[in-house]
């Protein structure tokens, strides 16, 4: 987990919840509990979350505190949730967003 | 009346510019090229602009592109942001799920 | 509907600060804040901060959040968390939306302290996945423990593009550029020069132009842009990024007192669409006051002032205390709040250019321009100066309000004054121990400890240090100048921590003596490699 920060200069040991594995788009990729799941994402390599309704242009992490909404993904078959702001839970099935749908544009 | 307001003051033809296809308003997806025309069709306030295009309708209500808004209305109409008159502020200031907000006021007093 | 005597939205550092100087005159007060955490942006704040001690000077952000959540919950102030105001209706109703509820509540004053929201500019790809604002960036590395990325470009001068900038590479990430479409640096100099010393080029004039990426950020070109913000053909470069940082400025966010019927103003000078108030946060509605961001972008430390007045004030607006002890405390915090708006960045210096200190000094264009002070510039402040053995040699050139420095030393070698800007003076009789206090103590990492001549033909330089890994003694490398290159061989002769240093390592170098006055900054041999 090369994206995560292990010991700051300033803020020490960075803490984390306990370990757990959540899917993304069905592969299962591990987080830790709490975290938002925008942290997850990242720390996993994930840099698109959707793809917009009208152009299909992919969006990922832009504010990374709910305000922008670009974050947003399908999660547990909810769509248009902010998951920058969403805590991480055990066995969540997090999707990519396409529109508002988790089908790809083609499948829809 | 200021300037903003003077409908008979002539702003001229809209003219296509090289960015037109800029995105502005991320969550509907309004470009700039969308938004200067609306000035040229009579939309000079932000909320006639939002009611017109959706810019700044969508699910972040318009806290990333607002300014972004206004700085284009102004330069088409050729006067300062400040001028332009803002967006109405109302309920709910942040999205929020219909169900939620049709059982406003249907929780327990803490 | 629940009754409070006052409800404050928004337990930012303002917030907090109402709601303590409120509660503690017997108001019964709730802060609402739409975050899972309180302290605003506090918690993202690593550096320490300026001003001076009634400003919780050298402090870390963080700390100060730490300081001012205890403060509230010994005043006794309720913090509800993940409770976002969606309303603000007439007779100061509040609608709060918690969890999954709405919930209603009746206030008899309210305090808005909602801060403000990050701007943006737009260039071709600004909707590209690793395309972030600064304050996300903040976000993701002090928060949440994750790099934003590993190769960064940062778009934006001013404090907060320099104080991210140096932040990214604290936890490790490349700051590959930093960009600003204003000819001058917009930030203090200090910041400024402690980013281009660890080998940040700065790119003024400059602004992007396009990001490159078809699913995310792969790289970004830059060009210069002539005074009419136009681009300069011919004067493209390019970046192999990974994270386009935006630091743009900030919009106050008032949406919530213009809901509210307050009558508002669009100014700005103070970032955009504001309340029209009185310098104490009276709105235009009796009782309704605005405090920190909503009324005018400042920084953190005037904020948690303007909480307190508003915190007082609405202590008398309920009768809670007299005119008498109003007035009294009201003008305290007038000196606390004045003191903070002096020198070259003061709120009525905005957009100036100012090229002589108040000392009468050229400012150093260099500064301005590149992000440091150059080597023939650095003498002319009153700060640096030159004798035998160990002494402070203090490259502060801009009159920012800050005095840590002149309390730390314990020999007095470091004068202020009482005009709190005035740039510290290096006093010649004081007799430097070399403890190292000043450097730590500065906020702006702009004091060094140099020993020109340690008589084998080599220097020391002692310089604060706030990176990992931490360099050991004997550690070899090379020492970088003002401006981030390479200027000499160097080898880490000692490395000293201490609580009173707070994070703040002193390390020292030893060089060869000619380069005793442009060293500034020490890279390890092998991590140049490793990173």
């Amino acid at each position: 987990m090369a994206d995560r920060i292990e010991e700051h200069p300033i803020l020490g040991v960075v803490e984390k919840g306990r370990k757990v594995c959540f899917s993304f788009d069905g592969k299962e990729i591990e987080g830790y509990e709490g975290e938002p799941i925008a942290a997850a994402l990242k720390a996993a390599g994930v840099m698109v979350h959707r793809y917009t309704q009208k152009e299909h242009k992919p969006r990922g992490i832009f504010c990374a505190i709910g305000r922008c909404t670009d974050c947003v993904m399908i999660v547990d078959g909810v769509p248009n949730v902010r998951t920058c702001i969403t805590p991480l839970k055990e066995g969540m099935a997090v999707r990519t967003q396409y529109g508002v749908s988790d089908k790809a544009f083609e499948e829809q | 009346m200021n300037s903003v307001n003077d409908r008979s003051r002539d702003i001229g033809e809209y003219v296509p510019a090289e960015d037109d296809d800029m995105l502005i308003c991320r969550c509907e997806e309004i470009t700039k090229g969308e938004i200067r025309r609306a000035v040229h069709d009579g939309m000079w306030t932000m909320t006639e602009i939002r009611r017109y295009l959706r810019a700044g309708m969508g699910l972040c209500q318009g806290q990333t592109c607002s300014w972004l808004v206004k700085g284009i209305v102004a330069r088409e109409l050729g006067v300062s942001p400040a001028e332009i008159e803002p967006a109405t502020s109302r309920v709910p200031m942040r999205p929020i799920e219909m169900h939620i907000f049709a059982k406003e006021g249907d929780t327990d007093e803490e | 509907m629940k009754r409070y005597d006052l409800i404050i939205v928004g337990a930012g550092p303002s917030g907090l600060s109402a709601a303590i100087e409120a509660a503690k005159k017997g108001l019964n007060v709730i802060v609402f804040d739409e975050n899972e955490k309180p302290g605003g942006q506090l918690f993202k704040q690593i550096h320490k901060f300026f001003g001076s001690k009634e400003h919780r000077a050298k402090v870390r952000g963080f700390v100060i959040g730490r300081q001012l959540l205890e403060e509230a919950a010994e005043a006794g102030v309720t913090v509800k968390l993940n409770a976002t105001v969606i309303g603000l209706y007439q007779d100061k109703e509040v609608v709060v939306k918690q969890g999954a509820g709405i919930k209603h509540y009746k206030a008899d004053s309210v305090v808005i302290a909602t801060g403000a929201a990050e701007n943006m500019v737009l260039f071709p790809g600004w909707t590209l996945p690793g395309v972030i604002g600064a304050g996300a960036a903040q976000t993701m590395m002090n928060l949440h423990g994750i790099l934003p990325g590993k190769k960064i470009l940062m778009l934006g001068s001013g404090n907060v593009g320099l104080v991210v900038s140096f932040q990214l590479m604290q936890c490790g990430c490349e700051v590959v550029a930093l960009v600003d479409a204003a000819p001058r640096v917009g930030g203090y100099g200090v910041h400024a020069s402690k980013v281009a010393r660890c080998g940040v080029p700065f790119y003024l004039s400059h602004t992007i132009v396009e990001a490159e990426g078809e699913e995310y950020v792969k790289g970004v070109t830059i060009a210069e842009v002539d005074d009419k913000f136009r681009f300069i053909p011919g004067t493209e470069k390019h970046f192999e990024v990974d994270t386009i940082c935006m630091a743009v400025g900030l919009s106050p966010m008032s949406q919530l007192l213009k809901m509210a019927g307050a009558e508002m103003t669009d100014d700005p000078r103070r970032g955009g669409q504001v309340p029209v108030c009185d310098k104490y946060g009276r709105t235009s509605i009796p009782g309704v006051f605005a405090a920190g961001d909503v009324s005018g972008i400042e920084e953190a430390s005037s904020a948690m002032i303007e909480g307190r007045m508003a915190g007082v004030i609405a202590a008398q607006f309920l009768g809670y205390i007299d005119k008498e002890e109003l007035d009294k405390e009201l003008a305290e915090l007038d000196k606390a709040l004045d003191g903070l708006r002096q020198g070259m960045f003061a709120p009525a210096n905005r957009g100036k250019l100012i090229e002589k200190t108040e000392e009468g000094i050229d400012i150093s264009s260099n500064l301005l321009k590149k992000g440091y002070v150059a080597d023939d510039e650095i003498d002319r402040f009153p700060g640096v100066t030159h004798k035998k053995g160990i002494h402070p040699v203090i490259e502060c050139t801009q009159n920012i309000p800050c005095n840590p420095c002149q309390d730390a030393c314990p020999k007095k070698c470091i004068s202020i004054g009482d005009n709190i800007t005035s740039l510290p003076i290096a006093v010649y009789e004081g007799d430097c121990i070399g403890c190292g206090m000043c450097v730590a103590s500065c906020s702006g990492q702009a004091i060094f400890l140099v020993d020109e001549d340690c008589g084998d033909g080599s220097a020391t330089i002692t310089i604060p240090y706030e990176f990992l890994p931490l360099p050991k003694e004997g550690t070899k490398g090379v020492a970088l100048g003002r401006n981030g290159h390479v200027v000499c061989e160097a080898e880490v002769v000692s490395v000293r921590s201490a609580t009173a240093f707070d994070k703040t390592h002193l390390l020292t170098m030893r060089v060869p003596k000619e380069y005793a006055m442009t060293a500034r900054f020490f890279k390890e041999a092998e991590r140049e490699v490793s990173r």
